[in-house]
């Protein structure tokens, strides 16, 4: 009886990389992206499908596809609730989707967590970065600035302008926050212009102008990286617990900074795969010689992990939220 | 600084970069051609292919595809009347009335050598502004934006018809324009404006399925209409024969020529206004050159003139372009965002680094606009013939194709139905502008710029409170902005003037 | 005809502009500013539009842009503006029915053969050059999506 047993699972067992081998080959797997081509997001995801193919069973063909709209929640809407769940479906998008869902944004049809998790491509971190001919050297001094520092933003919901306003609001540093800006590239003209002092971003963004000794970074956000590790956090600074949990709100999606997604009930062997190769190819020798060149720095967060990491931002209290939305809306 | 222009040269006319150039040449070609694809999502999509490249070539295959996008979208617009790429949607008016006079030939000649014009004029004013790039786009801060908005928008007053009631519908259309252009998430606040509660149109209105609609579509109906072919009944011969007369024509207007090319050049370098504005400014100064009330409502109807103007300055706006996005990595235009890309995939970070440590590969860039945009209009030529003679194929078997480019080229920008409806949509309003006779390009003109200007008026104001309104530039900009909306006014007085005086 | 179309359009833009103003009012400052900047006097000029053609005299516009072609009798024209409207709307249907890939050859051989009175060799011809070049370029080249259409999908056949 045991023998038998036995037998039938080490069958099974043989069988099952079988399956899952045969599962690929002869299929084309679509990264759905949610923004226009050319972006950060659409970037990685093409610079993950030239390597992705040789690390999944069976070589399928990796293509990319387009689906703009709504800041990405279209796409994640379509894959959510369109998109079969059979494998071949992959989608990335804007990683602050979850705080669009908590702060209620009509037309989110998707749950974040319900996702078909494969992880996070990448990291960020966000820092605040300020002109080096302005006399604050750290943030102490910046804390203690009797001029209002003007900082450019590009709108309510990027980094850009989340970051500062929490800076604002909650610590009260003496900023004067100026939107509108079509893109971070403008605002850093206008930091060279002396229109604005500094901008907020991530690191990656502003890391060739500090080298270029045009702004000096100052504090940054949870996440750290080789480089910044050594600069204060910013909810170090917050007056009192809940400043801190908004705060912390508001830089948690930053550890999932590329998020890749499947379909709700993609069996979850399929996901298993589907984690593994994605953890080799970002790990592939070739990947990051490429990236290299790009500076785009690839890190897996497997899925499990950033699930976690999201359930915690939907589970907030409802007063923190609620305090959250006053600050943050969601945008870009 | 000729030391390395030519060292640029040099690098460009190796055999390798020289062989890429014509890759992208022929890649552009068709791109600008077909609506649908536009420079920018191909330029995107090309990028993957370039990262094995040197430097040099990469660039020749980048520039040499995005060169040629612009000349070539002229066809399609002249042609069928269906803009080639959202930039090229100006030369429509004119060009493509001169198609259904039996004129294709002159407009495809006047536009290839106005885009040759135009090129080289950018691509010099490239060459010779590296020295003083920097300088030049650092005065130009939000207030001057804002101003050059301003002045932008002050050229719906050109682009209507002439008389107060001209005036009104013009600016009507203008209007809405600027309030299309609201719609969406608005930076300031984060509210979401006329978004009818759809995730559509959180991001606002795209251009693009707009474009197609308001012009493509009414030129569609009225083909069904007419039931001949595009030059009607025109003599065949006739048609392409005109290509020398346009050229011809072009030098006749060469200061027009000059100037466009220079307003496309002048809107490229300034980063922040689009690259949409550009055509629609030299055709509102193309139209303030004619000289009586007669020659005015030739526009519209078939003057040369409203084709140079716009083919020039489409152009020489991409050379402009190039300048804030070699010398501070910030994009003149969507299609440069992505030769940003290129340039980190490459390993170059745009900067002050270009203009000195790289600046014979900053010249080989200028040489590659001046080379791929020669060649395409050389091969341009060559085809002239057969590209003038599709307005001889009857209507109805042009029709169909029509239509297929027109909803896949506006579906395609946001793999989005409702595009499709924005193009029926804005096909409807089209049509019936066109039945009142309200002119279209204020419209484009309001929705293009409608955003920037708010955007930077609330920039100026939140920065320097009042103060920005006291500024040089800004002073002047609202003098010219003034003075090209006064001048239709004074046209048409002076010319009343002389009507009662004989 | 004429004089109708811009009675129509300043009306539907009075009513956009009025509507715009509306909801605008519930809006914090900063948002609401220059929709109501630009709103207000659209809707004064909107109504002074409406006004003139009302009152004034039918000889007052010049066209700007292009004419639409005079050469045929008004109910001509009146027939095939129609015509070629239904065409355009079918083919949006049929492109949201059975997507791209079908709709393409669909409507190229249909109008040619029904409008065009082409030979159906011909618009088999034609359609299938069409749709090759559309699918080689679009789909095959640089893999653009185009969703299968709905019937397909409620078919199954998706």
């Amino acid at each position: 009886m045991k023998r038998r047993q036995l037998l039938v699972a080490a069958i099974g067992l043989a069988a099952a990389p079988l399956a899952m081998a045969q599962s690929f080959s002869g299929k084309t797997v679509t990264i759905i992206v949610g923004y226009k081509p050319g972006g950060g997001y659409d970037a990685t995801a093409r610079l993950l499908a030239r390597h992705l193919t040789k690390h999944l069973p069976g070589n399928p063909t990796v293509i990319v596809q387009n689906m703009p709209g709504a800041n990405s929640v279209i796409a994640a809407n379509h894959v959510y609730n369109v998109a079969k769940p059979d494998g071949l479906t992959i989608g990335t998008f804007n990683r602050n989707l979850p705080i669009a869902q908590l702060t209620g944004v009509s037309g989110v049809k998707y749950d974040i967590t319900k996702f078909a998790w494969i992880g996070s491509a990448a990291n960020e971190s966000t820092i605040l970065a300020i002109r080096t001919d302005l006399p604050y050297k750290n943030f102490e001094e910046l804390r203690k600035a009797k001029e209002p520092v003007v900082i450019g933003s590009t709108g309510p919901g990027a980094n850009t302008h989340d970051f500062p306003l929490l800076l604002k609001d909650l610590v009260g540093l003496n900023f004067k926050i100026v939107s509108g800006y079509s893109s971070s590239a403008d605002i850093m003209l206008a930091v060279e212009r002396k229109e604005v002092d500094g901008r907020a971003g991530s690191f990656t963004s502003l890391l060739p102008f500090i080298e270029r000794g045009l702004v000096r970074p100052i504090v940054r956000a949870r996440t750290s990286e080789p480089g910044i590790e050594k600069l204060p956090v910013d909810e170090s600074f917050a007056p009192n617990p809940r400043a801190k949990a908004i705060m912390a709100l508001r830089s948690a999606p930053e550890q999932v900074a590329r998020p890749y997604v499947m379909p709700p009930k993609t069996p979850a062997d399929i996901v298993k795969v589907m984690r593994e190769a994605f953890a080799k190819t970002i790990d592939d020798p070739e990947l990051v010689a490429e990236g290299k060149k790009t500076k785009m720095d690839l890190e897996f967060t497997p899925g499990d992990q950033a699930q976690k990491i999201l359930v915690e931002v939907m589970h907030q209290p409802k007063d923190i939220v609620q305090e959250f939305a006053k600050y943050i809306k969601f945008g870009e | 600084m000729l030391e390395a222009s030519w060292e640029g040269l040099l690098l460009v006319l190796q055999w390798k970069p020289f062989a890429f150039m014509l890759v992208g040449i022929v890649v552009g070609f068709w791109v600008g051609l077909l609506p649908g694809i536009g420079g920018a999502t191909t330029l995107a999509l090309m990028l993957p292919f370039i990262y094995t490249m040197q430097p040099v070539e990469a660039f020749a295959f980048l520039l040499g595809m995005h060169s040629v996008v612009a000349t070539t979208g002229d066809i399609t617009s002249i042609l069928f009347g269906v803009p080639g790429e959202a930039t090229t949607a100006a030369i429509i008016l004119d060009g493509h009335a001169m198609a259904k006079r039996g004129e294709a030939g002159r407009a495809l000649g006047a536009a290839l050598t106005a885009s040759l014009i135009g090129a080289l004029i950018g691509a010099a004013a490239l060459a010779l502004a590296i020295p003083v790039v920097r300088p030049l786009v650092l005065t130009f801060g939000s207030p001057e934006l804002f101003m050059l908005a301003i002045v932008g928008l002050a050229f719906i007053a050109s682009l209507s018809a002439q008389g107060a009631r001209g005036m009104l519908r013009g600016f009507l259309a203008g209007g809405l324009g600027m309030m299309l252009a609201m719609v969406g998430q608005d930076p300031q606040a984060g509210v979401g404006r006329f978004t009818l509660d759809t995730l559509y149109l959180w991001q606002g209105l795209d251009l693009v399925p707009v474009l197609v609609g308001l012009f493509a579509i009414p030129e569609i109906i009225d083909l069904a209409v007419r039931g001949t072919s595009i030059a009607g009944d025109a003599p065949v011969g006739r048609i392409s024969h005109g290509a020398l007369q346009g050229m011809k024509d072009v030098f006749r207007h060469i200061s027009l020529t000059i100037r466009c090319a220079l307003i496309g050049t002048f809107v490229g370098i300034t980063p922040g206004l689009g690259g949409a504005v550009a055509q629609w400014m030299a055709y509102g100064h193309a139209t303030q050159s004619a000289r009586n009330p007669e020659e005015r409502k030739g526009f519209g109807a078939g003057d040369v003139r409203g084709v140079i103007g716009p083919g020039a300055a489409c152009n020489s706006k991409e050379g402009g372009a190039l300048i804030p996005t070699i010398a501070f990595g910030v994009p003149g235009s969507t299609s440069m965002a992505i030769l940003l890309g290129g340039f980190f995939l490459l390993g170059l970070v745009p900067g002050p680094d270009m203009l000195t440590k790289h600046l014979s590969l900053t010249y080989s860039l200028v040489w590659t606009i001046v080379l791929a945009n020669i060649i395409a209009v050389a091969v341009c030529v060559l085809l002239l013939n057969r590209l003038a003679g599709l307005t001889s194929v009857p209507g109805h078997r042009l029709i169909p194709v029509i239509l297929v480019l027109v909803f896949i080229g506006s579906f395609t920008s946001n793999s989005h139905y409702a595009d499709i409806l924005v193009t029926l949509l804005f096909g409807a309003v089209g049509y019936f502008m066109v039945t009142a006779g309200w002119p279209r390009a204020p419209l484009v003109l309001g929705l293009v710029l409608g955003k920037i200007a708010e955007n930077y008026l609330y920039i100026s104001v939140a920065r320097y409170e009042a103060a920005w309104l006291s500024r040089p530039v800004v002073m002047v900009l609202l003098a010219i902005a003034v003075s090209v909306v006064c001048y239709p006014v004074y046209q048409a007085w002076r010319a009343r003037r002389r009507g009662t005086r004989a | 005809m004429h004089n109708k179309a811009s009675l129509g359009l300043a009306l539907a833009i009075a009513a956009l502009s009025g509507w715009a103003i509306f909801s605008a009012l519930e809006w914090p400052w900063k948002a609401k500013l220059f929709p109501m900047v630009i709103g207000i006097p659209l809707l004064c000029l909107a109504l002074a539009e409406v006004l003139w053609v009302v009152f004034g005299s039918s000889a007052g516009a010049k066209a700007a842009d292009f004419k639409l072609t005079q050469d045929q009798p008004p109910e001509v024209v009146r027939r095939r503006t129609l015509v070629a409207t239904a065409w355009i709307g079918g083919f949006f249907v049929a492109i949201m029915l059975l997507g791209f890939p079908i709709a393409v050859p669909l409507l190229v051989v249909a109008y040619l053969r029904f409008e065009g009175k082409e030979s159906w060799l011909l618009s088999g011809a034609f359609a299938l050059m069409v749709w090759g070049a559309f699918y080689g370029l679009f789909e095959r080249l640089l893999h653009l999506p185009f969703p299968p259409g709905w019937l397909l999908e409620w078919l199954g056949l998706a």
